[in-house]
């Protein structure tokens, strides 16, 4: 092989000025082919000193592992993007006329699946997603020629007339997912979290860390994190970690997260009730066309409002009033709604944290409101409204 | 695939026990194209016929260029590599930027022109690969290399699954004579990889994912005036980010190159110890600088004629390096900047020719030429000049009565990690990591080693992209 006969250049310093290097790269041998690296090993006892590592970390591993389990943390699946992304997949594959839930956690916590398999014979698709409002799973679907099914669309009016949506990306990329990301999400799901309590964002590191009673920095307004509040199964059913119920400790500190929303100050561009309202306009006329499109296709949607109690349905009722938010949307939807109040069967029911069920009280709720809603979409289908 | 992954976790230990099997050495080598191939498409399938044109085209160019004995004909079939690599790497990363800047500039005449929606993606790795290829045939026209004597190695050269998608930038030189002669991972070797690849994650799972993304994000996506302490954090976070990020990866390419018994050359050297920017590209990114060196700076005459010449030479190869890394003028500037840093370093070391500083005056320079540097990643960081310009002027005062944005938590787990490797790279600045481990006694190595791995495990990363996927 040849060598180059260009002159060294002064973008590189000689190399005698520079000891202690033990190995030369290209930045030393400037205008020339570059030779076959050399790497050295260093001569110590790798084997023994990687056994005694990795059973370091196993050890470590599993008193983490234990730590969490003692708190009372069980595996649950993650809730990840990828899978709901497989949920979302269904569709494609064969499915397009089931019914999907679409919502917040409401919507994800309150309905459960089997259930409603039970009541109606059908399992739904679960494609809630917390902490979001479900208007933009709602446009997907009415983006997707495949779909002509119903939908359940869950309304959080904290969420869906704020426009908030923190989990959106989880729509926004399903389609982009890699073979990479979907293989990821498969062994993940098969060997990782039905086995390892603390594989749950909640329990991560970085998590755990800014969790610690740090001191406030003048001038911030630290916001807690919505803590873990439930437990899912391979197909998302979800329903409330039994902790929530059972330790007032945690429950109480899952009310101090909600009560964040109504006691810190307002989120940027929703200060006054006109701003708000003007958003709220802005997502009742996305979510009409999207009726509209979905109504075009054959596809029929039920708005939905879940049990929610105490000072969180006060600050709801505030902050989005039904009378120019929910009654709005469904008027000019066409749509027909559903709200737990207007029921007596499904008003008592208590969330222990005032804004979802537990999964007892979840079960009975699905029982009583599943005919509700069979009903409703039977009548659209049939022509009523 | 992602080295921090699930997928990728199968795919290696997969690959590993394939490499291992008694087949034959032609064999193992179809084994590992066929492997980097798949690890190429699981980003996205499709893509890898580019990789395919790139291959063939330059195999093809290179077989031509060497037979060819005038030095027009040697010129076009160079030129034709030039031209269908850089094509390629226009059409998919500049494309969109170019369409948007010739918009910009025909309506200072008045015209309205609309770019059509550039929907494109752009393919994992190409501006790594594109260089690397182009390192083959351009080697062969400046007759510093001979081509590859078979198509398979040269192949292999190309698409090695360590190196394809963000380096270290390899040259044929280095690599294709690895492919000749069959051998295989001694068990050292092995263990040793390993450790490099538990290194590596180490950095880019728990240092840059975990401890220092957020404080970066949070400064450089804030909608608000940057005070002088958020926009040193945020911009501090990121110089370690994209250090842990980067050398992670090169540190685990190497590592997992070696587990299959190749070598490749370093990538960084400890560059937060540099002292001055010609010593920082040297230790910064080595590969793309040396590659930058050889085949733009050095052609383009080099310090060969005259001072003008050096400098445009020098602040050229720096503006079209800051362009390699994105398709946005703030890439640009960030390259003019280390342009202007080595121009003017240039001019003190003629003035000053006989100058050796002192060790408290070298650290001194050295402090000098890391905060420099952490003025350039303010560019490279922001999205807009908009942004820079706020997190810029902030770091120097300009925000007084800014609100904070950093949490306490943030801001102190940034100086800590930040502190922490600035003063690593002081200690290691004249040391590679073997020879430093050579002599750590085996109980802390074990412990530290475990320790590594546990917090790699409790991070509980989730696969993100490394930071120079995207260029």
């Amino acid at each position: 092989m040849r060598s180059s006969t260009s002159s060294s250049d002064e973008y590189s310093e000689p190399i005698a000025t520079r000891p202690g290097f033990v190995r030369q790269t290209a930045a030393d041998r400037p205008g020339v082919a570059q030779p076959v690296p050399e790497r050295d090993i260093p001569d110590r006892a790798w084997g023994p000193i990687w056994i005694s590592a990795v059973l370091l970390a196993v050890l470590l591993t599993g008193a983490w592992e234990w730590h969490w389990r003692a708190y009372g943390v069980t595996p649950s699946y993650r809730n990840s993007d990828g899978q709901w992304a497989q949920q979302r997949r269904r569709i494609d594959h064969g499915e397009g006329d089931a019914l999907v839930l679409i919502g917040s956690s409401r919507t994800l916590f309150d309905m459960q699946l089997p259930v409603w398999k039970q009541v109606t014979g059908e399992q739904p698709i679960q494609l809630s997603l917390e902490g979001t409002s479900s208007l933009p799973a709602l446009e997907d679907l009415a983006a997707d020629p495949k779909f002509h099914g119903r939908v359940l669309v869950g309304v959080t009016t904290s969420l869906f007339f704020s426009g908030y949506a923190g989990r959106a990306a989880a729509i926004s990329n399903w389609r982009k997912q890699s073979p990479n990301d979907r293989m990821g999400t498969a062994l993940s799901m098969h060997f990782i979290e039905p086995y390892l309590a603390f594989y749950d964002e909640d329990y991560a590191l970085r998590t755990v860390l800014a969790r610690q009673a740090w001191p406030v920095r003048p001038g911030t307004h630290p916001y807690e994190d919505v803590r873990k509040l439930s437990l899912s199964d391979r197909d998302r059913n979800t329903y409330m970690w039994p902790k929530v119920v059972d330790d007032q400790a945690y429950r109480d500190t899952a009310r101090r997260i909600w009560a964040q929303q109504w006691s810190g100050p307002p989120r940027p561009g929703m200060e006054t009730s006109a701003k708000r309202q003007k958003i709220a306009d802005a997502q009742i006329d996305r979510a009409v066309k999207a009726v509209q499109t979905l109504r075009a296709r054959g596809a029929r949607v039920v708005f939905v409002r879940q049990p929610v109690i105490g000072p969180y349905r006060a600050f709801e009722d505030h902050a989005e009033p039904p009378a120019s938010t929910w009654d709005v949307l469904l008027k000019r939807s066409g749509s027909p709604g559903l709200v737990f109040s207007d029921y007596p069967d499904l008003q008592g029911f208590k969330p222990p944290e005032w804004s979802h069920l537990s999964h007892a009280d979840a079960l009975r709720y699905t029982a009583l409101l599943a005919p509700k809603v069979e009903r409703l979409f039977t009548r659209m289908r049939d022509g009523g409204s | 695939m992602v080295f921090n992954s699930l997928a990728f976790l199968v795919f290696f230990s997969l690959v590993l026990v394939m490499h291992a099997m008694p087949f034959a050495w032609r064999t193992r080598k179809i084994n590992l194209l066929i492997a980097s191939y798949l690890f190429y498409m699981a980003w996205n399938p499709p893509f890898v016929i580019l990789l395919w044109i790139s291959t063939v085209v330059d195999w093809f160019a290179a077989q031509k260029l060497v037979h060819a004995e005038r030095l027009a004909v040697r010129r076009a079939w160079m030129l034709l590599s030039v031209v269908a690599n850089l094509g390629m790497l226009s059409y998919f990363k500049y494309g969109h930027f170019l369409m948007e800047n010739f918009s910009d500039i025909v309506s200072v005449y008045g015209v309205h022109y609309v770019p059509p929606k550039w929907d494109i993606v752009l393919p994992v790795g190409i501006s790594f690969y594109t260089f690397a290829t182009l390192s083959y045939t351009l080697d062969i026209y400046h007759k510093r290399a001979l081509p590859a004597r078979k198509f398979l190695d040269y192949a292999l050269f190309v698409t090695f699954f360590p190196h394809l998608v963000a380096g270290p930038i390899m040259r044929p030189t280095e690599l294709v004579p690895q492919f000749e002669h069959a051998h295989r991972a001694s068990r050292r070797q092995l263990q040793f990889g390993l450790v490099l690849v538990l290194v590596g994650m180490f950095q880019k799972v728990v240092l840059a994912d975990t401890f220092l993304s957020k404080a970066a994000e949070a400064v450089y996506n804030a909608g608000q005036a940057t005070g002088a302490l958020d926009a040193w954090m945020g911009t501090l976070a990121f110089s370690g980010q994209i250090f842990c990020d980067f050398a992670g990866y090169s540190t685990i390419a190497i590592g997992v190159a070696m587990c299959l018994g190749f070598a490749m050359p370093d990538n960084f050297r400890f560059p937060y110890a540099a002292v001055g920017f010609s010593d920082f590209w040297r230790r910064w990114h080595i590969t793309l600088s040396s590659w930058l060196r050889d085949y733009l700076y050095i052609p383009l005459g080099g310090s060969r004629h005259g001072p003008a010449r050096t400098y445009a030479a020098l602040m050229g190869t720096m503006l079209l390096g800051g362009l390699w890394h994105g398709a946005g003028w703030t890439f640009v500037v960030w390259g003019g900047l280390h342009g202007t840093y080595l121009a003017v370093e240039r001019v003190l070391r003629c003035r000053f020719a006989g100058y050796r500083p002192g060790p408290l005056m070298l650290f001194a320079l050295g402090m000098l030429t890391w905060m420099l540097v952490n003025v350039t990643w303010v560019f490279f960081r922001a999205r807009t000049f908009g942004k820079a310009w706020d997190v810029l002027t902030g770091m120097f005062g300009a925000h007084g009565g800014a609100d904070p944005i950093l949490s306490t938590m943030l801001v102190t787990t940034t100086l800590l990690i930040v502190t922490g490797i600035v003063a690593a790279h002081w200690w290691m600045r004249t040391r590679t990591l073997e020879s430093v481990l050579l002599r750590v006694p085996v109980i802390p190595l074990s412990l530290g080693m475990g320790l590594m791995a546990f917090l790699i495990v409790i991070a509980q990363g989730e696969g993100s992209a490394f930071i120079y996927f995207q260029f």
